[in-house]
């Protein structure tokens, strides 16, 4: 396990390379990896090639929203339907 | 004149809808079905809005409402082209993309010109848990802790799902630009 006071290895950024990039990893890990990320030009790539997918997927599949026609639906729904608990 | 029940209501629209576009987007990878999905939206909202004072003004609205979704979703709309199949995450072969293209194309700009649908048909094809963790994760940006709250399951099982999931989809987005000749496959 990596501490402030070692570096973090080539195998360990591998695999607490996702967790680094969804920012999951304790403030001490993730300065350790940030550290070896600055030094490993293999992991470097790794880590780049990792994070143009994620801002990859995160544009192309939250292009789509809600139809609009649903949204007035459910409006409508808010606005006409008492709720039956309601005073 | 604003009644108790026309102040729920617009507290309800600024906590709630905001996160309709989410909820709506999880629904269609649940239920695999556009018209299916806008129902399950739908009945999540409204069944909501019936809770609402069950919510806790201030906390996650977002995560509150992808819980009732699932259990709305679990309880009723599922089918049995979508059924639930546990898949073991060791019995699926690793596989690194990135190792495919780091001397052709290492920093993955072969993404960039897959489309939209593509995406969506590539995230579909998924097992059912793993696509449901990386819709959640990768799509919609919630912590593992907050997945582990909505599945029900460990973080642990979420990071695991997450890494199988990721290996997956790239490799099916892979295997799609290759075809499409984005992207000559790589010398292994």
């Amino acid at each position: 396990m990596t501490t402030p006071d070692r570096p973090a290895g080539c195998r360990e950024v591998v695999d607490r390379l996702y967790e680094y990039l969804d920012r999951e990893l304790d403030p001490a890990v993730e300065r350790a990896v940030r550290g070896h990320l600055a030094e490993c030009a293999h992991c470097f790539a790794l880590h780049r090639f990792e994070d143009a997918y994620r801002r990859f997927l995160e544009a192309r599949a939250q292009a789509k929203g809600a139809p609009p026609e649903l949204r007035r639906r459910i409006l409508h729904h808010l606005l006409s339907g008492r709720d039956p608990e309601a005073p | 004149m604003s009644s108790p029940a026309d102040a729920r209501r617009a507290q309800f629209e600024r906590e709630a809808l905001p996160h309709l576009d989410t909820v709506y987007r999880v629904a269609l990878h649940l239920a695999g079905d556009r018209s299916e999905a806008e129902d399950l939206a739908q009945e999540t909202i409204l069944k909501a809005f019936r809770a609402w004072q069950q919510y806790r003004p201030g906390t996650n609205a977002k995560a509150w409402l992808l819980t009732i979704l699932r259990h709305t979703f679990i309880n009723g709309y599922r089918r049995a082209k979508h059924r639930r199949e546990t898949v073991d995450v060791h019995e699926i072969e690793p596989f690194t993309v990135f190792r495919e293209v780091q001397d052709v194309d290492p920093e993955g700009t072969f993404f960039a010109r897959i489309v939209d649908d593509e995406v969506l048909r590539a995230i579909d094809a998924l097992p059912p848990d793993f696509r449901e963790t990386l819709v959640l994760s990768d799509v919609e940006g919630l912590s593992y802790a907050e997945i582990a709250e909505i599945v029900g399951v460990p973080v642990g099982t979420v990071k695991s799902r997450l890494f199988r999931a990721r290996q997956l989809l790239q490799k099916r987005l892979y295997d799609y630009a290759v075809e499409m000749g984005y992207i000559r496959r790589g010398s292994p």
